[in-house]
């Protein structure tokens, strides 16, 4: 499959190779066209860091665009500190084998880590959360089925508008009182169990002077026997108040998610169907 | 005859500077539209703040009254001031005596700099607002329009009550509202039948919905608006029309947002559901819909899970 994968394969030799997939292709047409479809070997974001943060997070595990790996977002943030972001790479689970690891990122964030998603046994590859963007930027996830990593992703401008005021209107100054609070609904439906969690927590990257890095680090997602069912870290580019939207598996007796802090706070409840 | 000479060169001093030059303000020609009698209005183009406008997308108003000139939000910049201040003078020889800032979005009051011989008059709520947000407003209005405005210009203004009030001896109605911004004036001229309805009326041009306390609150002020005996309204932005149609169609636009924020929000999905999907046809001439409505989600969103998710109070 050298025309669905990126390698690390001199471009001169690329080439030759790209040319005679062509004329072997054209012999012998691919037994899925659909995946020559939606799938491309260049960044269509066409942004400079990918090749930095390809080797960083992918490693030199085969690497393919894929449009079946959908983020939804808006087009522009209207405020840079909270701006929902949606993965959907349901297409792709449904098309073969199951989904091990979800790697998010922000090309130009001084964090650009967003999480590590395991689903394991239970997670569907569906995720929703609101992350932070320091400024307009490419927003890539890398799904990984089999051997290859499947990416997605999708540009946000990164201005609000005219009578935004960032920070003001909004701010929490008295998160104090609702530190720790961890709320939570699960929807039951007949395919999958949605669970939708806020956390009120300050989610301090350290970045700011004077400021120690104190945020949530980990959340996982247990069956009602205690069994881990799915796992997701997340950096501090994730946004204040993290809020999730998980697709789970049905499971009867619902789940626990429990959640961990790098100051070693521990959150956790139980939501039943 | 002397008499006679005097009679008219009073009138000469008296009648507006008629200019036949055009006021020019960012390479277009400023123009005051006739609402009413010795009532104009200054309408702004129906688009976000951007370096081809120059900033000049809200609406002002003026009423001349034999006192002077009642002046009703002043614009983007004091260099838009001063362009209103050359329209106004063409229209009438009366100074601007008063201006009266309907809330605190930039679009509405930057402009009061020009204004300096002018008594300043806004809501309490308002000039808490002001105070609280006009250096951000500033760099936003900066950014955006690539001008730079002078800071220490921004004055704040003088406190006025809701109720019937006295310019001189021109009587106004203000009423004291909250659903745009936390501090919106709407003004009532009963003489001429005029409803000043600053941002609580948008028409054809798509509600902004940064600062509102809540949709409910605008949409029950709104339908009190509704009721007033006015003949013609003159919206924030947008074109002036019956107060009826411009009301309704604020009504219908904030109505659908509410709906659609509450079904998504109460269904456990996210914000870019939400999103998702084609805006009604009805608000298809609508400008910056999509624009507005995106904004609208991001602003609104969480506050909707908050309510119907978790249990927050209204």
């Amino acid at each position: 499959m050298v025309l669905l994968t990126q390698t690390f394969i001199p471009p001169r030799l690329a080439a030759t190779l790209a040319a005679l997939a062509c004329l072997l292709i054209s012999v012998f047409p691919p037994a899925s066209h659909a995946a020559t479809l939606n799938t491309a070997e260049k960044d269509p974001l066409n942004s400079f860091m990918w090749p930095v943060y390809r080797e960083r997070f992918l490693g030199d595990a085969s690497v393919v665009f894929d449009e079946r790996v959908i983020v939804n977002a808006p087009r522009f943030a209207e405020d840079s500190g909270q701006v929902p972001i949606e993965l959907d790479a349901s297409a792709l689970e449904a098309s073969g084998e199951p989904i091990t690891d979800i790697i998010a990122w922000v090309d130009l964030n001084p964090i650009p880590r967003l999480f590590t998603y395991s689903p394991m046994s239970h997670g569907l590859a569906k995720l929703s959360l609101n992350i932070r963007l320091e400024q307009a930027s490419a927003v890539r996830v890398a799904v990984k089925q089999g051997d290859t990593w499947h990416v997605g992703g999708t540009y946000i401008e990164a201005e609000g508008g005219g009578c935004t005021t960032p920070g003001i209107a909004t701010a929490d100054t008295d998160w104090e009182n609702t530190f720790g609070e961890l709320q939570g609904r699960l929807f039951d439906n007949e395919d999958e169990q949605r669970l939708r969690l806020r956390l009120s927590h300050p989610m301090d990257s350290g970045l700011i002077p004077s400021q120690p890095a104190f945020y949530v680090q980990s959340f996982e997602m247990l069956d009602h026997q205690g069994q881990q069912v799915a796992t997701l870290d997340i950096e501090a580019s994730v946004s204040a108040n993290p809020t999730l939207g998980l697709h789970m598996r049905p499971s009867p007796g619902g789940y626990v998610i429990g959640a961990r802090d790098n100051n070693g706070n521990r959150f956790s409840m139980g939501l039943q169907p | 005859m002397k008499a006679h000479f005097l009679g008219s060169l009073a009138a000469l001093l008296a009648a507006p500077l008629l200019a036949s030059e055009p006021v020019m303000f960012c390479e277009r020609p400023l123009v005051a539209q006739p609402v009413a009698e010795n009532t104009w209005m200054v309408e702004g183009l129906t688009e976000e703040l951007s370096t081809s406008n120059c900033g000049h997308i809200g609406n002002q108003a003026f009423i001349a009254t034999p006192n002077g000139v009642i002046l009703i939000d002043s614009g983007s910049s004091p260099h838009f001031g001063e362009a209103l201040k050359t329209l106004i003078a063409q229209h009438t020889s009366q100074p601007v005596r008063w201006v009266l800032t309907t809330h605190h979005h930039p679009d509405h009051f930057f402009g009061n700099a020009a204004f300096d011989k002018a008594q300043h008059l806004t809501l309490a709520t308002t000039r808490d607002l002001m105070a609280r947000d006009t250096d951000a407003l500033i760099d936003n209005v900066e950014r955006l329009t690539g001008r730079s405005l002078e800071r220490s210009s921004v004055a704040l203004p003088e406190v006025i009550e809701a109720g019937d009030i006295t310019l001189g001896s021109y009587p106004l109605t203000l009423y004291a509202m909250s659903g745009h911004s936390g501090g919106d004036l709407v003004i009532m001229d009963h003489a001429t039948g005029v409803l000043f309805l600053g941002d609580m009326g948008f028409y054809q041009r798509a509600a902004a919905t940064a600062h509102t306390p809540g949709l409910q609150q605008w949409l029950e002020e709104l339908h009190d608006l509704r009721i007033l005996n006015a003949t013609i309204a003159v919206p924030g932005h947008g074109p002036s029309a019956p107060p009826a149609t411009i009301i309704d169609q604020t009504i219908d636009y904030l109505e659908w947002l509410d709906q659609r924020l509450s079904d998504v929000a109460s269904e456990g999905l996210g914000a870019n559901h939400a999103l998702a999907g084609e805006l009604p046809d009805t608000f298809s001439t609508i400008a910056l819909a999509e624009y507005e409505f995106t904004r609208s989600v991001m602003q609104l969103y969480p506050r909707y899970e908050a309510r119907l998710l978790w249990g927050a109070p209204h």
